[in-house]
């Protein structure tokens, strides 16, 4: 696809850097899935699978403006995400405050 | 070999500027022109990348919950220095949406960028943390 605007010509490597930096957002969220997966299995599947969400969110989601000129709703969606994603953790923490993580393995205790 | 070229393809900064520009049917958020493709890819990156950073704090507030054993006398206090953590990772993602909208409209009209909030909430975040943190070994520390 050819675009109209003689700007968008050559956005040089502009668009691999930022396609870069979905992934490696995709990848923030899967670590935060991981750390969560150790505590609380579901809330970790969930936040998970946010992960190929954001990744699909940048990738196959081509860049276009709204109408209005700003940037497109799908940014939103990671805000959203971030959100979701730290609601979820102050669920965890509060639920799994009993047995205290790695206290266990740690050897020193008393 | 090759011919000449008829099509130069200068990449001027203004294309549309004569139509759009503060047509109220569009309202506020349609003014200006179409910014140059790559500052608009930069704004998406540095929302990404605060996104990153946002999500860093809700590990590290996670973290300091899980992993770190309680405090002496002070039961609640990884929460204490933890939920400040996980919350501000949200406010954070929050507002770098909103500075990306922001900064996106300051390029449309061509004005300077307007000062981002975002760094200061970073740098209050990890002092607010370091305060806590201290005041936290302390109570613990003294019997």
């Amino acid at each position: 696809m050819q675009p109209d605007d003689p700007d968008e010509l050559d956005p040089g490597l502009a668009r691999d850097r930022t396609s870069l930096s979905w992934v490696r957002t995709a990848i923030a969220f899967a670590a935060v899935g991981a750390v969560l997966l150790r505590q609380q299995p579901v809330i970790g599947l969930i936040v998970l699978a946010e992960a190929p969400l954001i990744w699909a969110l940048g990738h196959f989601i081509s860049n276009e403006t709204a109408p209005s000129g700003l940037p497109s709703r799908r940014l939103l969606l990671v805000t959203v995400a971030v959100t979701v994603v730290a609601l979820l953790a102050i669920i965890t923490v509060l639920i799994g405050h009993a047995p205290a993580g790695l206290d266990q393995l740690l050897p020193h205790h008393g | 070999m090759d011919g000449p070229r008829q099509p130069h393809g200068t990449g001027g900064g203004t294309t549309s500027s004569r139509d759009d520009r503060d047509d109220p049917k569009h309202g506020i958020s349609g003014t200006g022109t179409e910014p140059d493709a790559r500052f608009t890819l930069a704004n998406e990156r540095t929302f990404l990348a605060w996104n990153r950073t946002a999500l860093a704090l809700v590990v590290a507030g996670l973290g300091i919950v899980q992993l770190l054993p309680p405090f002496p006398r002070v039961p609640w206090g990884r929460h204490i220095i933890g939920i400040p953590l996980i919350t501000l990772g949200a406010v954070m993602s929050v507002t770098a949406y909103r500075e990306l909208r922001r900064n996106q409209m300051a390029l449309r009209r061509g004005q300077p960028l307007p000062p981002s909030a975002l760094p200061q909430i970073l740098a209050a975040t990890i002092l607010g943390v370091a305060v806590l943190s201290g005041a936290i070994l302390l109570a613990s520390a003294v019997r």
